[in-house]
């Protein structure tokens, strides 16, 4: 756990300062067709300081974790802004106050032996290796990372925070019905470390059978007709829609650089089925995947409700944006490595469920698709959006059909999202995504099936 | 270097005491200065001190690989026990070893004296260039930073490399704007080592600027069909990385599932195309001298006349699969130019798209892929048209390289790779 070496220099702040110590810990172990082709661990900690001058910021950073070293890395941030302030001059006013306090660690620290990421992962690779002789290839790959802050600010709330995840990512591949190779790949896992989450790998054969099963109807599968149709989004594929097609383009970062959000505010963007909220740490009276009690800008982290009954209501802020847009931060600024700035990130993303019945949504559709897995994603500040579909099901007069082929599906969200007629009742939530933007960072999401229309990439 | 010299001597030392056979270091430190500007206004300076060891142990043929940032000798001797003790619980492979000595060597590269001031001078005027000669451009972010590195690898066969470099670099994120319309997002990255040149002439900018206000207006493409594409010396690279991840490298190898497994000698493109990796050419800035597995670094023909020379395997993946590991790891790709210009490129197309950007979902291993056609422009009758939105496109990687029909004698340099356009036929383009 570390150790706080830091609240002694809260009283030499001058300006806006966040001071912050942090270690990322990332556990991984693959094989591949038996072979352990990966067996890492890595650990990045250090402490960095940023401060805010005049509408600039100034950041530094170093490994060594020692009062000289504090020291330092505070005069260099310090110095930076002094360079930026004198060199841009914007003689912007102080940032918005956001109260103080101080959140404690919420979760113990751990550590995990290499040996039970390897030996669980060779059970799992046996029993495939076993079961299924015919694939043509296997990959197991675990992977466990985790961020614990301690975060001192000179106005907000001083925070220690932990973020474990522990994810089992199984890929499977066969040879499909035209000699080619077709793969499949499932995460699970989530909030927790390894062996608090992953006890017996008996507990995930269902779900490696459930792949297999999956795996060898997609080798019989088809390719999509491409254009503009019909689809019911599994809950599986709703929350990378609530996070790619709507959720990076009201990141206030990128409403200040031009994206759609931009001149939609307080209007209707979508279906008044639609509701999406970026959760802090509780959602539907349940701690969700990754909660965020305090950000890394010091600012206590609340709810942002970003589309309500279809109208857009707000977006994401730090203190800086929050400032420019007159809006409340509610703690979106959240840094990956210790020498990382914070930057506005989303954390637990999610459509609201609605009242319809998956089997009702599918039955409702004539000629189209439903989508169950998704691999992949990317967002536009145009709201153009796409993601990967890794499965999938013809839907014919209601029923389910073949199952399709990897295919693209793309949209402009806030067009597209008029088309949601129907939503579940029910609602799945993950946290094995890394979100990309300048920085990695761990992100949630959510939400039911969706009946909409979106542009399918084909033949 | 001569820190981080003793803290890889001390550490190999530390592992064989500790149990290891044969084991290699990586030790690292430097310095990065890294200006932020965001929605058009500078935001941020960001100074890092820098600081990494990479160790990898190898005892009775089985691996454990540690990655830290601290070079203290209490956290190396930590790193040193966990390194041996996930060895211990490997996998025994005979394919893992280490490199053997064969020449050891120093080098220094780019520019080892950064100025700051000139810099962020530079950084300036070209944020002004910006709002001067594209007026309807908002840059969205730019992260401009200068790099200074001293590396050092070493193993218990006595191989021995040191490098020591210095250059700056910019990454760019902007769209064009007018009222309430505005382009997609685009992207550019470029590497160099000097400042005597004007930032925003550096690789195709100017040119990525201006389609941008080009593509404030789009439509989407009408129908379906199966038709031509130039693929953008900037697309190009994501989309041969993308290729070679999925039919060369060790994963795909390693398992079988490559649709090139057996295709070393054979003819996988057209006769037009030829590929490399050369990190050393000079238009590379600061390119690898040095492979992390502990080779030195060489340029290296990866297709040439169509033809596949080499796959690109780690020496791992080359020893468990008996083909020849690549001369280097790098992503420095250069492609053969053509000998027609762009113009005749265009004006061979009936019916098509330049694209300049690819987004879509991860391509299958066969080769299958599909994705929207970002920033791009609709091609008919051999001329440049309307800029395209909700267009997607789909095909087959393998086919892709087959039906390469020509490539331009025009190249663009950006620091890190050397591309042509090319002219490929046989994609399914769809529309709303």
């Amino acid at each position: 756990m570390l150790e706080d070496r830091i609240s002694i220099f809260k009283a030499s702040f001058q300006e806006h300062t966040e001071l912050r110590a942090q270690v990322n810990t990332r556990r991984q172990v693959t094989l591949l067709n038996g072979n352990l082709v990966n067996n890492l661990r890595s650990d990045e900690s250090g402490v960095s300081a940023r401060v805010y001058k005049g509408g600039v910021y100034g950041f530094a950073s170093g490994a060594e974790y020692t009062d000289e070293r504090i020291k330092a890395v505070l005069a260099a941030a310090e110095e930076n802004a002094k360079f930026m302030d004198m060199r841009i001059k914007k003689n912007k006013p102080r940032l918005p106050l956001v109260g103080t306090g101080k959140k404690e660690l919420l979760h113990d620290v751990k550590d995990v032996e290499q040996k039970v990421y390897i030996n669980y992962a060779k059970e799992l690779d046996a029993y495939i290796s076993e079961r299924y002789p015919n694939l043509a290839s296997r990959t197991i790959a675990v992977r466990a990372d985790s961020m614990e802050k301690l975060l001192v600010v000179s106005d907000g709330f001083d925070s220690h925070s932990l973020m474990p995840r522990s994810f089992v990512y199984i890929f499977l591949s066969a040879e499909a019905n035209d000699g080619t190779t077709v793969e499949l790949f499932k995460p699970i896992g989530g909030f927790g470390y390894f062996n608090e989450i992953f006890t017996n790998p008996d507990a995930l054969y269902e779900d490696i059978d459930k792949l297999y099963t999956e795996l060898m109807k997609k080798a019989e599968g088809v390719y999509c007709e491409a254009g503009y149709k019909d689809v019911v989004m599994h809950p599986n594929l709703a929350g990378i829609l609530a996070h790619e097609a709507v959720g990076h383009t009201v990141e206030a970062d990128l409403v200040l650089g031009g994206s759609v959000a931009a001149h939609n505010l307080g209007k209707q963007v979508a279906s008044e089925l639609v509701t999406m909220v970026d959760f802090a740490h509780t959602a539907l009276g349940e701690t969700v995947h990754l909660p965020v009690y305090v950000d890394d800008e010091g600012t206590p982290a609340e709810d942002a409700v970003l589309i309500k009954d279809g109208i857009l209501t707000g977006y994401m802020n730090n203190r800086e944006t929050a400032q420019h847009f007159e809006m409340k931060p509610q703690g979106n600024a959240r840094a990956y490595l210790f020498s990382d700035e914070p930057l506005i990130r989303m954390r637990n993303t999610a459509i609201l469920p609605g009242k319809d019945k998956l089997e009702d949504m599918i039955a409702s559709i004539e000629d189209g698709y439903y989508l169950t897995e998704t691999n992949n994603g990317q967002a536009d500040t145009t709201g153009e959006f796409m993601f990967g579909i890794s499965m999938g099901y013809e839907i014919k007069n209601g029923k389910l059909g073949r199952a399709i082929r990897d295919t693209t599906i793309s949209g402009v969200a806030f067009e597209m999202l008029k088309t949601v007629d129907m939503l579940s009742d029910d609602m799945v939530w993950s946290c094995s995504g890394m979100c990309g933007k300048k920085q990695p960072m761990p992100v949630g999401m959510g939400g039911p099936a969706v009946k909409c229309k979106v542009n399918i990439g084909g033949r | 270097m001569k820190a981080n010299k003793e803290i890889a001597a001390y550490t190999l030392d530390a592992l064989k005491k500790a149990g290891a056979d044969h084991a290699q270091c990586i030790v690292s430190s430097g310095k990065v200065d890294e200006f932020n500007v965001d929605g058009g206004e500078f935001s941020l300076l960001r100074t890092l001190f820098n600081s990494s060891i990479t160790m990898k142990a190898l005892k009775d043929g089985k691996k454990g690989v540690i990655s830290a940032n601290k070079l203290d000798k209490e956290s190396i001797d930590n790193a040193v026990k966990q390194c041996i003790s996930a060895a211990e619980s490997s996998v025994s492979d005979e394919a893992e070893s280490i490199a053997p000595k064969i020449k050891n060597d120093n080098f220094v590269s780019g520019a080892l004296s950064p100025d700051r001031d000139k810099f962020f001078d530079r950084l300036q005027e070209y944020v002004a260039d910006v709002k001067n000669d594209y007026p309807k451009i908002i840059l969205e972010q730019l992260v401009s930073k200068y790099v200074h590195s001293e590396i050092i690898f070493m193993n218990t066969n006595r191989a021995e490399f040191t490098y020591t470099y210095g250059n700056y670099d910019l990454s760019s994120m902007f769209s064009a704007h007018e009222g309430e319309k505005s382009s997609s997002f685009n992207g550019y990255y470029a590497k160099f080592d000097s400042l005597d040149k004007k930032l925003i002439d550096i690789g195709m900018q100017r040119t990525l600027f201006a389609e941008s206000e080009q593509q404030i207006d789009t439509k989407p493409c009408a129908g379906k069909f199966v038709g031509k594409v130039i693929i953008t010396p900037a697309c190009l690279a994501d989309i041969l990385l993308i290729s070679f991840g999925n039919f060369i490298s060790d994963s795909t190898i390693i398992d079988g599932t490559s649709p090139w497994k057996s295709m070393l000698g054979k003819q996988v493109a057209s006769d037009k195309l030829s590929v490399y990796t050369k990190p050393l050419d000079e238009q590379v800035v600061c390119g690898e001298r040095f492979t992390g597995e502990g080779f030195m670094s060489e340029n290296m023909e990866i297709i040439k006349d169509g033809v596949l020379k080499s796959f690109m395997l780690s020496n791992y993946g080359s020893r468990k699969t008996g083909f020849p590991r690549a001369l280097n790891s790098s992503r420095n790709l250069f492609v053969q130019p053509g000998d027609t210009s762009l113009n005749d490129l265009v004006k061979s197309v009936d019916r098509g798209i330049l694209l300049n950007r690819f987004s879509g979902g991860h391509p299958s291993t066969n080769g299958d892929f599909s994705g929207v056609a970002k920033n791009s422009f609709f091609i008919e009758n051999g001329q440049i048209t309307n800029a395209l939105s909700e267009t997607m496109i789909s095909g087959n990687l393998v086919d892709m390289f087959k039906n390469i029909t020509g490539i331009s004698c025009e190249t663009i340099s950006d620091g890190v790779t050397v591309l042509p356009y090319i002219l490929v036929d046989g994609i399914t383009i769809s529309g709303r």
